[in-house]
């Protein structure tokens, strides 16, 4: 009957459909684990060199932009003229594709045009060894900016990226530390933002130093030693006033008085600065209270 | 004399009508849309999840801009509802440990400064929803698929707006998830009150608070260092703040000018007299120098020694 010579034909035609979806399925599988794969390699690229660090910052650009914008509209919005986008590329550009130890401060001479910004005087506060008191304190007291409460400093703060000759140029998976080699990305930017940071102030200058470290508050190894206080203009600036802070509860191992403390006037008398130095300048020791309120050199004299 | 006179009365209207028509264009009282806000908002949350506090995990930012965006985009600004960012919420959500939960009223840069950026504590501002959305501003339009960067209905013209809903929500959820024991940080100096009614947090953080979770209820009334002592614990609307988290169950304790606290708002006021530390000698000059300042730093020495001596004698 027809009806059943059609249905065999149906069943052939269908079984050759079936045939077909089941192969079409097959390829699909296939590239996509492909894909995969292969996705997964270029991201761990075996080119890639390999070091000790961290690598670069995942959607570091995002970041970047969007830390840039940040300071610019909600911040300082009279920096208003600063190109965010542009300001990106100028960073990307200065480490994308190049070997991580052979970067140089010209590399990040466009980046430090574009995101320099005045400094008003009397408002540059350097440090040494107190990273997190002093950013502590600028953050609660807007009259002091540390390089990192600037715009250039402002963006980098606690990113870390650097580059590789091979695809896609940037590496996330490891950076060189200081001790692998000296020209890598990072060091080289902070100590050219040091630099800048250091040759902007103008009037009396502030520097937070940390009395309570055995190696000794100022240490001419440091940033501050060896770039900061080297690149301050005598025609600018006045003078330095140096905070010499002691852990509360914590060892008095230098003093004003102190050798490291002593090396450090003479090399900035030698320059024409006048320096005055203060134990525990009392606003800084009263947020070092915050966190030790019971402590006896935090007794208030209107406590009962 | 009638036609020149006409002339200027038609000059003069024409000119008045220009200048409203101007502000016109302006629909709204409050600032406009943050510009670049998308990169912001966008650039924030990678800054939190990778730098700020990577112990939250992977969050899709993209994602969650989109939800945040199209809470308020395409509708007249003054129909935001808070479940309008129910999907925002529930993508940039995470848990926030216990113990570290501060509420407050009044004392925003106060509280920035002292949750340490959620080392200390965990205020709204530094949990991700929070993070995102701190000191900005937003708004779109009916019919638009655009930010409004001109202006933004205030809290009076419309209540219903992008920016108090968006807060509404995320405190509501903040109060939610908050366990163990919470802190409240109070200005005791404000006009009208340190427990504002309405507020956030009367109206928005209470009343979600999970009893269950909520070991103590920790209260700071604080006034500014050189402000009036308007309220303190156990009096005016204090009392009424404790009295309704009492009725409610909870273990509730006050404190006035807690400490840790005082040493902050001290920063700028570091030469007052509740300010000053018994340890230490009186606080020597600050600004501009003179030169022989350095040379007279052990005169400066033997006076404040002196001065010390002098005030222990006077306690004692």
């Amino acid at each position: 009957m027809p009806f059943q010579q059609g249905s065999a034909r149906t069943r052939q035609r269908t079984v050759l459909l079936v045939g077909i979806v089941v192969l079409l399925a097959a390829l699909v599988l296939a590239v996509v684990l492909a894909s995969l794969l292969t996705h997964g390699k270029q991201e761990v690229s075996p080119k890639m060199l390999k070091w000790k660090d961290r690598g670069t910052t995942k959607n570091l650009q995002e970041v970047i932009l969007g830390r840039c914008y940040n300071y610019v509209m909600a911040r300082y919005p009279e920096l208003g003229d600063k190109d965010c986008l542009k300001i990106w590329e100028s960073l990307k550009h200065a480490f994308i594709y190049k070997n991580p130890c052979n970067i140089t401060s010209e590399d990040y001479e466009p980046l430090m045009e574009l995101a320099s910004h005045p400094i008003s005087c009397n408002k540059s506060l350097f440090w040494s060894k107190t990273s997190d008191l002093v950013h502590r304190y600028t953050k609660s007291n807007q009259n002091f900016l540390t390089l990192e409460d600037t715009l250039l400093g402002y963006m980098a703060d606690r990113v870390s990226w650097c580059g590789d000759p091979s695809a896609p140029g940037i590496n996330y998976e490891s950076c060189p530390k200081r001790s692998e080699c000296e020209s890598n990305p990072s060091s080289v930017f902070w100590k050219t933002a040091s630099k800048m940071f250091a040759e902007a102030a103008c009037g009396v200058v502030q520097v937070m130093l940390n009395g309570s470290i055995e190696a000794g508050a100022f240490r001419n190894s440091s940033i501050f030693g060896s770039i900061e206080i080297l690149n301050l203009n005598p025609d600018k600036v006045s003078a330095v006033h140096i905070w010499l802070m002691h852990d509360i509860g914590g060892p008095h191992s230098e003093s004003c008085s102190g050798h490291s403390i002593q090396r450090l006037k003479t090399i900035l008398e030698e320059r024409n600065f006048k320096i005055t130095c203060e134990d525990n300048y009392r606003p800084v020791q009263l947020l070092q209270c915050v966190h030790n309120p019971d402590h006896r050199d935090c007794r208030l004299c209107t406590s009962t | 004399m009638m036609r020149s006179l006409f002339s200027s009365l038609l000059l003069v209207s024409l000119l008045f009508m220009n200048s409203f028509s101007e502000v016109q264009g302006r629909k709204w009282k409050g600032e406009g849309t943050t510009k670049n806000l998308e990169s912001i908002v966008i650039g924030r949350c990678y800054d939190y999840i990778r730098i700020v506090n990577p112990a939250v995990g992977e969050k899709n930012c993209s994602e969650i801009w989109e939800a945040f965006k199209n809470a308020f985009i395409n509708k007249d600004p003054c129909t935001i509802l808070p479940k309008d960012y129910e999907l925002f919420i529930n993508l940039s959500w995470h848990t926030i440990p216990s113990n570290k939960s501060l509420f407050w009223e009044n004392n925003h840069q106060l509280v920035n400064s002292f949750a340490s950026r959620g080392r200390r504590y965990m205020s709204l501002a530094d949990t991700l929803s929070g993070f995102l959305g701190d000191f900005l501003n937003w708004c779109g339009e009916a019919n638009s698929t655009g930010l409004d960067y001109e202006s933004c209905p205030t809290m009076e013209e419309c209540e219903n707006n992008a920016v108090d809903s968006f807060w509404r929500m995320a405190s509501i959820t903040y109060a939610q998830h908050s366990s163990g024991v919470i802190h409240v940080l109070l200005n005791g100096s404000a006009v009208g009150g340190a427990y504002p009614v309405p507020g956030f947090f009367a109206d928005y953080e209470i009343p979600n608070l999970q009893r269950d979770k909520i070991s103590q209820i920790i209260i700071w009334v604080v006034d500014d260092i050189e402000g009036p002592d308007i309220d303190s614990c156990g009096i005016h609307t204090v009392k009424i703040l404790e009295n309704r988290l009492k009725t409610l169950g909870y273990d509730v304790t006050c404190t006035d000018n807690d400490k840790s606290v005082m040493f902050l708002l001290c920063l700028d006021y570091p030469d007052h007299s509740k300010c000053t530390l018994s340890s230490s000698a009186p606080a020597a000059q600050r600004g501009p120098l003179s030169s022989d300042r350095g040379g007279s730093w052990n005169k400066l020495m033997f006076v404040s020694f002196a001065g010390f001596l002098f005030r222990s004698a006077l306690v004692y």
